[in-house]
């Protein structure tokens, strides 16, 4: 299958700081993926680049094979709502949603319509005067039901309690199965999204860190817990992510599979081995760049 | 075309700020300089001189808010900075001539009523016949000025932030200081009045228009690479 968007060594300098690194990636049709990574690691300013709301310095976007800047005829196949979008002045719920029927060709108003009774958006209320999860409300609907074949979500939950939120992935799923496209969720709350997420790329310092199928990434690695000397044995020369000791106990992150002689040697040594949540993993993968940028950078 | 139609009702979602505003204002000035008129008692010419001005410098902010409010969404709703800025000029051209129609109407009555019967006119007296639609164009010219002064101002600032559109603003009004202090100095008024009277309004007219299709470009240009 071709690829929907293709980003080749993109960068974005601002004034004092690189947001984007030499960022290259793809994305493939019909799959939702996972755009994590800490504040700051470049997550909105990508979108924006690949909505072409803003501008590289140097590197290359396409999108559906062709550049995204002014080209009506690809933007219309793109969404992307902020998590602080911005509305005209005296905006209803419901001028917004119009106004999304013109601009999105797929746009099907009856999600829209049980998205709105989902989330009990009062629709005639002005939208400066919405909670601010209400506000979330508007920008999830008009996401969802703008059926864009690429749709960027960033940070789609802000202020959304635990129920509303069960309401988005559910809804996500149900009309994703019926209606495949690629759809990008940027967020926090990895753990709570994991389960839906087909891909993950993950962000630090403006740089790709991970980009890999979920399930690759859960087998990817694992916790050995037990007594200190026996888990440094048997991490010795393997990958370590993270290290926790409590007393003579200690839990240690490794990269890497388990063959079965390492199995035997786990359960000969009476050490534990759990595998890692994909926020964990995320955790443990962007402070462990942290630290080997901390050590190139006392090495310099 | 459907795209810069879709940018116009984008905009006309703030109707409060395209028609009920410039309505109320004009509406309000209207009445107040017409009482006012009542109550100076004599039979010479009177004019409300800056009150038909009202509603015009409201477009100003219409325009800013045109730009720093609505644009942010048009980009979430996929549309190209070309349709929003054609579909945006199209929304104020119409506000625009709607408001230079209620004024040519005004104006007409005023001429057929002899300024409603007691020589005080709202719009500007003394004029008839063609005279009377080159007012009304010259007044959605100055209204469509304004908007796009506003515009411009939106789009310095998005671009290049606030200090840039101050340090401009200041700049211009420097420049504006200097331009009036050189022309007192020099004894050139008498020559700059001639210029003006030579002109004419709709002369003087249509050098606004020149204006405001140079800022309609500028601000295009602005547009094209303001990053959200």
């Amino acid at each position: 299958m071709t690829k929907v968007v293709e980003v080749t060594n993109l960068t974005k300098r601002f004034r004092n700081t690189v947001a984007l690194d030499e960022v290259s990636f793809n994305l493939e049709p019909n799959t939702i993926y996972g755009l994590l990574g800490r504040n700051g690691a470049g997550k909105t300013t990508l979108m924006s680049i690949i909505t072409a709301q803003a501008f590289a310095s140097s590197g290359k976007v396409r999108v559906f094979g062709e550049e995204p800047y002014e080209n009506a005829g690809v933007l219309r196949r793109m969404c992307f709502m902020r998590d602080n979008q911005a509305y005209p002045d005296s905006a209803k719920p419901d001028h917004a949603f119009r106004i999304a029927r013109l601009c999105f060709p797929n746009w099907n108003q009856a999600l829209a319509e049980r998205l709105v009774a989902d989330f009990r958006l009062p629709v005639a209320t002005p939208i400066k005067k919405l909670s601010r999860g209400q506000l979330s409300a508007v920008g999830a609907i008009i996401g969802l039901a703008a059926r864009a074949e690429v749709t960027f979500f960033d940070e789609p939950y802000l202020g959304f309690d635990a129920a509303a939120r069960e309401i988005f992935y559910d809804r996500l799923l149900e009309d994703y199965a019926e209606h495949p496209r690629t759809i990008v969720l940027s967020s926090h709350l990895i753990d709570e999204i994991a389960n839906i997420l087909e891909r993950v790329i993950v962000l630090d310092n403006g740089r790709v860190l991970l980009n890999d199928a979920t399930d690759d990434l859960r087998d990817r690695a694992m916790v050995i817990r037990g007594d200190n000397t026996k888990v440094a044995a048997f991490t010795a020369g393997r990958a370590v992510i993270h290290r926790q000791a409590l007393g003579a106990l200690s839990a240690v992150t490794v990269l890497g599979h388990l063959t079965h002689q390492d199995r035997a040697a786990l359960a000969a040594n009476d050490l534990e081995v759990s595998p890692v949540t994909l926020q964990q993993l995320v955790v443990r993968a962007t402070q462990a760049a942290a630290g080997t940028a901390a050590d190139q950078g006392a090495a310099r | 075309m459907t795209r810069v139609a879709t940018v116009m009702k984008l905009q006309f979602v703030n109707r409060r700020t395209y028609v009920g505003m410039p309505l109320i204002i004009l509406s309000g000035a209207f009445l107040l300089a017409i009482l006012i008129l009542l109550l100076v008692p004599t039979d010479e010419l009177k004019f409300a001189g800056g009150a038909v001005a009202a509603p015009l410098w409201y477009f100003s902010v219409v325009g800013w808010q045109a730009l720093a409010l609505t644009f942010p969404f048009s980009q979430a709703m996929s549309t190209t900075r070309r349709d929003f800025h054609l579909g945006t000029l199209l929304t104020a051209a119409t506000t625009a001539g709607i408001l230079a129609t209620i004024y040519l109407v005004i104006s007409l009555i005023e001429a057929a009523t002899g300024g409603w019967g007691m020589n005080g006119y709202f719009t500007i007296p003394g004029l008839s016949g063609s005279q009377l639609p080159v007012a009304a164009l010259s007044y959605f010219v100055v209204a469509f000025l304004l908007f796009l002064f506003g515009y411009t101002c939106a789009a310095i600032a998005k671009r290049w932030g606030g200090v840039v559109l101050t340090s401009v603003l200041t700049g211009l009004s420097i420049l504006l200081t200097l331009a009036i202090m050189l022309t007192i100095r020099t004894g050139s008024w008498g020559a700059v009045v001639t210029w003006f009277t030579t002109q004419g309004l709709l002369g003087t007219t249509l050098w606004g228009l020149l204006l405001t299709v140079l800022m309609a470009c500028g601000s295009y240009l602005m547009i094209r690479r303001v990053e959200h």
